[in-house]
């Protein structure tokens, strides 16, 4: 109890780390669900490993004197901005080889997963300074989490949830039935356009903020769980995004109070909840 | 029936990347009529069905589209290619029939609401909406693609091989679904089917792929081309 006043009071030291999982934990789940639903979870994990090369690769180019911002910016700024492009550029070639049916998903995909990885760790190997520093925000840096940064994800991460609030009905009508959404007016490409920039956008800042690992499990996981238990879209993105802020809370306060690595932990409880979500359907199925 | 034309096809050739599949189509539909688009697998039915529909555009040749105003299509697709993985309750499909015309960041409008109770009300589903439309048996599902259909306030209903996997009961119920929307709602009614007994015996009007050339005909002239066909040489 002691250690949970301390998380909720307002002036706890690592008060943004905490916020920033709990907007983790609520908006990834409804980016999530369009992963889950138009079974591009693959793909989930491909995009933060190459988010990963892109903060990687901006790291490199800053460190050896190389930048696309003034000097006195940020490495973080630059960094998320390789990582926005690298992801971007990514879902954009992999969109359009889905669209034009080249090869299978599959391969492409993880093609993109090994490449991502490799130049990731070569990247960080030619770094000849902070290979410590890249890692960690590699990792995600979950415990430091700056004023701005934190600003700056509410920011982004709000504007993100209304425009899937706002769109939804638009989103969900263009990746059930595409050829039904073209007859009543809905321009396919533009919608999936700005679903795959949400995308990567999410995916972009998440990663640099709680690492590629939480990412994935907060975009996969909830809308997962959620499906199982739930009857029609609304319930199901709101579970979702309940699922998704309970476990960010609950792993915050197990990391806090039996000092573990928060980003593991969450992802951890993530799963337990899946599991136990599981067997509680399949009790009460077998009692009806 | 009116004689003014809801859709005219004029040398028409339709085909995917510039690969024609079909050329030199030139038919039209008057409005409040009832046509079948019949032809064997692959011949090209559904890509000459979503050229109408402007999902797919034309290689070459125009497409008219009424007189004095643009139809406004319902279209039901074949079921089997709607994932399942979707957690939709029944009337949550026939509410995206609403979509078309709603503007993002409005809820949905009573009137919405009432219009999707009506639809599957004629479809007799109403009391289904609640239930899963994954877990619905095909006629079900089909019915509710109808209504969803419906719900877009269409002019033209175009039906893309909607009693394909039907049992023969429900195959049977669907047809009489389909033709009382036509007679109710004087809609303009287009399906495609590659089976020549799902052809109600009424229809008039056949669209009839045969050896890459679309020809028009009755019902007995298609049945006698078919038969024509199966004739060993």
């Amino acid at each position: 109890m002691e250690h949970l006043l301390e998380i909720i009071n307002p002036h706890f030291l690592l008060r943004n780390a905490f916020y920033a999982g709990l907007i983790v934990g609520f908006v990834c789940p409804q980016v999530g669900i369009f992963f889950v639903l138009r079974r591009m979870v693959l793909l989930g994990i491909a995009l933060p490993q190459v988010s990963n090369a892109g903060i990687a690769f901006a790291f490199l180019l800053h460190t050896i004197g190389w930048h696309f911002f003034p000097h006195m910016e940020s490495e973080k700024t630059m960094a998320l901005t390789g990582s926005i492009i690298f992801a971007l550029i990514a879902i954009f070639i992999l969109a359009i080889l889905e669209r034009k049916r080249k090869g299978f998903t599959e391969n492409r995909i993880g093609f993109t997963y090994v490449l991502a990885g490799a130049v990731s760790i070569l990247f960080v190997s030619w770094n000849p300074y902070g290979q410590t520093e890249v890692l960690s925000m590699i990792r995600g840096e979950i415990v430091s989490v700056p004023d701005f940064y934190l600003w700056s994800m509410l920011a982004i991460y709000g504007t993100i949830f209304i425009c899937l609030i706002g769109f939804h009905r638009s989103f969900v009508v263009v990746s059930y039935d595409a050829d039904m959404a073209t007859t009543i007016g809905k321009k396919v490409i533009l919608w999936d356009i700005l679903l795959y920039l949400i995308i990567g956008i999410v995916i972009s800042f998440g990663v640099m903020t709680v690492g590629p690992l939480v990412i994935f499990g907060f975009l996969l996981i909830p809308p997962v769980a959620a499906r199982m238990v739930t009857r029609g879209i609304p319930l199901f993105c709101i579970v979702s995004s309940i699922i998704g802020v309970v476990a960010s809370f609950a792993g915050f306060y197990i990391s806090y109070r039996f000092d573990l690595p928060t980003g593991p932990t969450d992802v951890a409880l993530l799963c337990v909840i899946l599991v136990l979500l599981y067997f509680g359907k399949m009790l009460f199925r077998f009692k009806r | 029936m009116n004689t003014e034309n809801c859709i005219t096809l004029k040398d028409l050739a339709i085909g995917y990347s510039g690969n024609t599949i079909l050329s030199d189509i030139n038919f039209s539909l008057k409005k409040g009529e009832f046509a079948v688009l019949f032809g064997p697998n692959g011949c090209g039915k559904t890509t000459l069905f979503k050229t109408i529909l402007r999902i797919i555009p034309p290689i070459h040749g125009t497409i008219v589209y009424g007189g004095d105003y643009t139809p406004r299509f319902g279209y039901v697709p074949q079921r089997q290619y709607l994932d399942e993985i979707y957690p939709f309750t029944a009337e949550e499909v026939v509410l995206m029939g609403t979509f078309g015309q709603r503007k993002p960041f409005y809820p949905t409008s009573r009137t919405d609401r009432l219009l999707v109770d009506q639809c599957l009300k004629d479809v007799g589903m109403l009391e289904l909406k609640k239930e899963f439309f994954s877990e619905l048996s095909g006629g079900q599902k089909q019915r509710i693609l109808i209504a969803r259909a419906l719900a877009t306030r269409p002019n033209v209903l175009l039906l893309d091989e909607p009693i394909t996997g039907l049992d023969v009961l429900a195959q049977k119920k669907i047809i009489e679904l389909i033709s009382e929307l036509h007679k109710k709602r004087q809609l303009t009614i287009m399906m495609v089917t590659h089976e020549v007994h799902h052809i109600p015996s009424w229809v008039k009007k056949i669209i009839h792929i045969h050896h890459y050339k679309v020809v028009l005909g009755s019902l007995e002239e298609i049945i006698s081309l078919s038969r024509i066909d199966e004739i060993p040489t």
